[in-house]
């Protein structure tokens, strides 16, 4: 009789990891296996219970965080990161960056470095991912892609994806090689067919399409970013992000002075605080509900200001902070 | 009354450079096929006589595509470079034609690739239409896309399909049929949108206007687009903006975008300006408008 190994065959592949959520009956989750290769490297504190528990039954008892860490802190020229992960029925997921992702200098621009990811979401699941900036220092390559899939386009995601121009103290600004970044969102299911629901895909290289610098495209934002919202974990959030736009006083709007203003309640206050602070950081964002998903784009003159606004716009809605606890934040801290 | 005479003229001179096109293309084939062409043959003329009519249909600013009510972000980039600067004359026209720029280059990026697509795999038309409706990110910019796709749809099974099926069999004319299936599906489907662009490489490809000129007018005619919208928000005079459409500046930019985004599968097609996608999503909470978009 040949023997059969009962471990699973080696997947030891430089730079690869793998994160399995699961769901041990009736509903406690576990993290069934979290592997990770040089350079990549997974981190997973313990589990905390989420602080709404008591009011939702349909929570899972803990909720799981795992940090994401290369190391040096950054992803060097020629490195690949390749992660999957697999959240199962009802159970919820934090991932965490460390400080932002530095991407050092290449010798060569097409040595290109990479990062993927691919997260299953199965029915109920819900994965926050709030990592800190990516930050491409100057003579970088670099192109990472953030695929999820959906079960049967259920599933609930909340996950941002920002880049800023690099280390602005040192003066730089955008002077990258090239820079890619794509967000994907596919539904698949036994019996459906595999569709595309959502494609973000930033393209920015030095000479793109354009004859200009990438520096003079950017009118003088520092940082842009992403955020996208789907599933009804995070529906009180996409619903939020929408009325704070519409909130948003009119571009070129005047006050003419004849009206009163009136008296603000604390909320009315903080969005009146938010929208000058706005303001004064140079940030502009848009919100669009689009095929079933909140889209938000940000972006600022320097990445303290989008840090500042997501922070408060998360923490002011404060849905993911009871559902998920402080730790789902922490990058935007 | 201006907007008609400027019309007519951005007409002329998308004619006289579709003129001066043609004829480049014609003294190419003549070098090419110089012996065949001692007499002119007339099968060879009459084809390039067809693209040439159906490039000219396309081409007119009357096509009812209402792409007048559009300005892409246009009206928001000069709300928002309002606040920050006050702006003379010089410095508005200085900063449409960086606009102007940025804008291709994002359409030549988020669009071109469908068109391309749209042409080559006509039959892939809900696919596409799907995907590029997965890739676009706000409400403004949609809206402005499946507007203008629905009428393109329009013309073509209202104007266009009689005289281009006349000719063709069930079968043969596959871009035909393709949006023959297409508009019956989007009469019984949700998911259906019909996107401007992967239409405009169906239409073309049935009307067998060479994928070349059908990716180069698609530019075009936004670039006309911007620039009509720019006289309109008084940015500059109809014959500055004549000037911006004749330059060769803007002719060689068509072309190297055409040439950049030939090969690019829609899988990559993407952003290159992110600030545009504000711009355009921004659009709504503007004080005041002209335009949808």
């Amino acid at each position: 009789m040949p023997f059969t190994s009962p471990f699973a065959p080696s997947t030891a592949t430089a730079g690869r990891g793998s994160i399995q959520l699961a769901l041990l009956p009736p509903n406690t989750p576990v993290l069934r296996n979290v592997s990770y290769q040089y350079p990549l490297k997974l981190v997973a504190p313990d589990a905390l219970p989420p602080p709404d528990h008591d009011s939702d039954a349909n929570a899972p008892e803990l909720v799981h965080t795992v940090f994401l860490l290369t190391y040096g802190g950054g992803i060097v020229a020629g490195d690949g990161i390749d992660l999957s992960v697999n959240l199962d029925q009802y159970t919820r997921l934090v991932l965490l960056t460390q400080g932002s992702t530095k991407i050092f200098k290449t010798p060569d621009p097409k040595l290109v470095s990479r990062q993927h990811m691919a997260v299953r979401l199965h029915l109920g699941s819900a994965l926050v991912y709030l990592p800190d900036p990516v930050q491409p220092f100057a003579h970088t390559s670099f192109s990472q892609s953030q695929i999820y899939h959906l079960e049967d386009a259920q599933g609930s995601l909340c996950v941002c994806d920002w880049v800023t121009s690099g280390r602005s103290a040192r003066g730089e600004d955008w002077d990258i090689y090239e820079y890619k970044s794509r967000n994907e969102v596919w539904s698949s299911g036994v019996n459906a067919k595999k569709r595309l629901l959502l494609r973000d895909n930033l393209i920015l290289d030095k000479h793109g399409r354009t004859d200009m610098q990438l520096s003079a495209r950017m009118d003088n934002h520092a940082v842009f970013g992403t955020l996208i919202i789907h599933g009804p974990a995070f529906a009180s959030l996409s619903q939020y992000f929408l009325d704070e736009f519409e909130a948003l006083p009119r571009i070129g709007g005047r006050n003419w002075g004849d009206t009163t203003q009136p008296d603000l309640n604390p909320k009315e206050q903080r969005r009146v605080d938010r929208q000058e602070q706005e303001r004064a950081n140079g940030l502009i964002w848009s919100a669009a509900r689009v095929r079933g998903f909140v889209l938000v784009k940000f972006a600022s003159r320097e990445v303290e200001g989008s840090r500042h606004w997501l922070r408060d716009m998360i923490s002011e809605e404060h849905s993911i902070l009871n559902k998920f606890g402080e730790r789902a934040v922490l990058c935007l801290k | 009354m201006t907007a008609n005479t400027s019309h007519q003229s951005s007409l002329e001179a998308e004619i006289a450079d579709l003129e001066s096109r043609l004829r480049t293309a014609r003294s190419r084939l003549n070098v090419s096929e110089a012996p065949s062409h001692s007499s002119p043959s007339q099968p060879v003329r009459r084809a390039q006589d067809e693209a040439l009519h159906a490039l000219l249909l396309l081409s007119d600013s009357a096509l009812p595509l209402g792409s007048f009510a559009f300005s892409s972000g246009l009206e928001s980039y000069l709300a928002h470079h309002k606040l920050q600067t006050s702006t003379s004359a010089t410095s508005q026209a200085a900063s449409f034609s960086i606009f102007l720029q940025l804008s291709l280059s994002t359409l030549a990026g988020t669009a071109l690739p469908y068109v391309l697509a749209g042409y080559r795999h006509p039959e892939q038309a809900e696919t596409l239409d799907n995907d590029f409706d997965a890739s676009t990110p706000c409400t403004v910019a949609r809206r402005a896309s499946v507007a203008q796709g629905r009428a393109l749809l329009t013309v073509w099974d209202r104007s266009f399909k009689a005289k281009y099926n006349q000719n063709n069999a069930v079968g043969e004319n596959i871009a035909a049929d393709s949006l023959t299936a297409f508009s019956k599906t989007i009469r019984s489907s949700d998911e259906v949108n019909a996107h401007y662009a992967p239409l405009w490489g169906l239409v073309t490809r049935a009307l067998a206007v060479p994928l070349h000129d059908a990716a180069y007018l698609f530019l075009f005619s936004h670039a006309r687009t911007i620039t009509s919208a720019a006289v309109r928000a008084s940015v500059m005079g109809p014959y500055q903006a004549q000037a911006v459409l004749a330059g060769s500046d803007l002719q060689q930019r068509i072309n190297g975008l055409v040439e950049d985004g030939w090969n690019t599968p829609i899988e990559d097609a993407g952003q290159s300006v992110p600030v545009m996608d504000l711009w355009v999503g921004r659009h709504e909470k503007l004080y005041s408008r002209i335009f949808n978009s």
